[in-house]
């Protein structure tokens, strides 16, 4: 068998329940672009058996995310201001102002806090605009910029490994 | 939280408030793709240093009629939405992997996790290799940098890479090479061989 006789598309197809959430918010999710309501959530915080009872779009207070397009890898770290300020705030705002006493990435945010990633998006982007959380976008062309490429490949050729090596069983 | 991150001085020596505390590093990740059970997990645990950070479901829960577990006895859970893990490369530079679900009708997962991605590693059963396909496809289709990295099951390569690569009808300059999703080096080595395959693309760009 060749790929091309075996060729399926994975187009995208968001899945019933993850776009409730975004259409019980009242808005539209952008077709099944990444942009929609994040289905990265739908196996933490809704599949999972510690689920939150907390709807995802009541803790955003019905918005879904206007930073979607923030990468996954995204580093948020609270400002001086949001590590003073932990005191006015109050649950997930607080827990994400405290966990990013040192940065994180979006994503490890979203899995630390069991939150939708698209809620931690929304709420990052909240923080942002109040000074208490510092947000760095990686730069567009990253991916492609070689002097990046050269410093990962050196960076990943200088790790040990021998004593590294896990075996799963 | 552990003891207080020190601020960053300002150009006057004194912290501003809407600095961050702490300086981040800049991140950046690779994608580890391919079908259902092929190692995708295993992989970025090898390398990783923390545990994969995952959001698994049961299958029987999310994935039941989905997935084929009969060439995958041992395996109960199935990677339904991603996981990841991370590399401190060093202070400033911080790589991310993320591996993306083995099925299709979370392909839409995809493009959140890819985008801006160095490029991708596509891990493939030599015995089931369809369920590659549409990773391999998907890649081609974005234009991403990826090798091939047939996983090799208790050091028993199954196919020549010969046959693989004639079969997934690869470009000839994507790399086709056999690995241990067990062994952090083989997996290093892997994601090496996909970056310079990308650094072979961007200067011959630039």
């Amino acid at each position: 068998m060749t790929r091309q006789s075996g060729r399926s598309d994975p187009v995208p197809q968001p899945p019933a329940g993850a776009g409730a959430a975004a259409h019980a918010a009242g808005s539209t999710p952008a077709g099944p672009a990444p942009a929609g309501p994040a289905p990265s959530g739908a196996g933490s915080s809704q599949g999972g058996e510690r689920a939150s009872a907390v709807r995802p779009f009541m803790v955003t207070e019905g918005r879904v995310a206007a930073e979607a397009g923030l990468p996954v890898e995204t580093q948020v770290v609270a400002t001086v201001e949001g590590l003073r300020s932990l005191g006015a705030l109050a649950f997930e705002r607080r827990a994400i102002v405290e966990a990013c006493g040192t940065p994180l990435s979006l994503a490890e945010v979203a899995v630390q806090l069991r939150l939708h990633l698209n809620v931690v998006r929304v709420l990052a982007g909240d923080l942002r605009a109040s000074r208490l959380l510092a947000v760095h976008v990686p730069r567009a062309g990253t991916s492609s910029d070689i002097d990046v490429l050269r410093r990962v490949i050196d960076g990943l050729r200088a790790i040990p490994t021998s004593v590294g090596s896990r075996d799963a069983d | 939280m552990g003891s207080a991150p020190s601020p960053l001085p300002s150009a006057h020596g004194t912290p501003t408030d809407d600095l961050p505390a702490v300086r981040p590093p800049l991140p950046v990740k690779m994608v580890v793709a391919g079908g259902f059970g092929v190692g995708k997990t295993t992989a970025v645990a090898a390398v990783s240093e923390i545990e994969p950070l995952t959001t698994e479901a049961a299958i029987t829960e999310v994935a039941a009629g989905i997935d084929d577990t009969s060439m995958t006895p041992n395996k109960t859970t199935t990677t339904v939405a991603m996981d990841f893990g991370c590399l401190t490369l060093d202070p400033t530079l911080k790589l991310y992997l993320f591996g993306t679900p083995g099925q299709d009708r979370f392909g839409f997962m995809w493009d959140d996790v890819t985008e801006g991605a160095l490029g991708a590693l596509v891990v493939v059963d030599s015995r089931r290799l369809d369920d590659c396909f549409p990773a391999v496809d998907y890649f081609e289709r974005k234009g991403m940098p990826f090798a091939v990295a047939v996983n090799t099951f208790d050091g028993v390569a199954t196919h020549p890479l010969d046959a693989v690569r004639e079969a997934l009808d690869v470009a000839e300059e994507v790399p086709v090479v056999s690995f241990d999703a067990r062994d952090s080096g083989s997996v290093r080595d892997s994601l090496v061989i996909v970056l310079e395959h990308a650094l072979a693309r961007a200067v011959a760009a630039a």
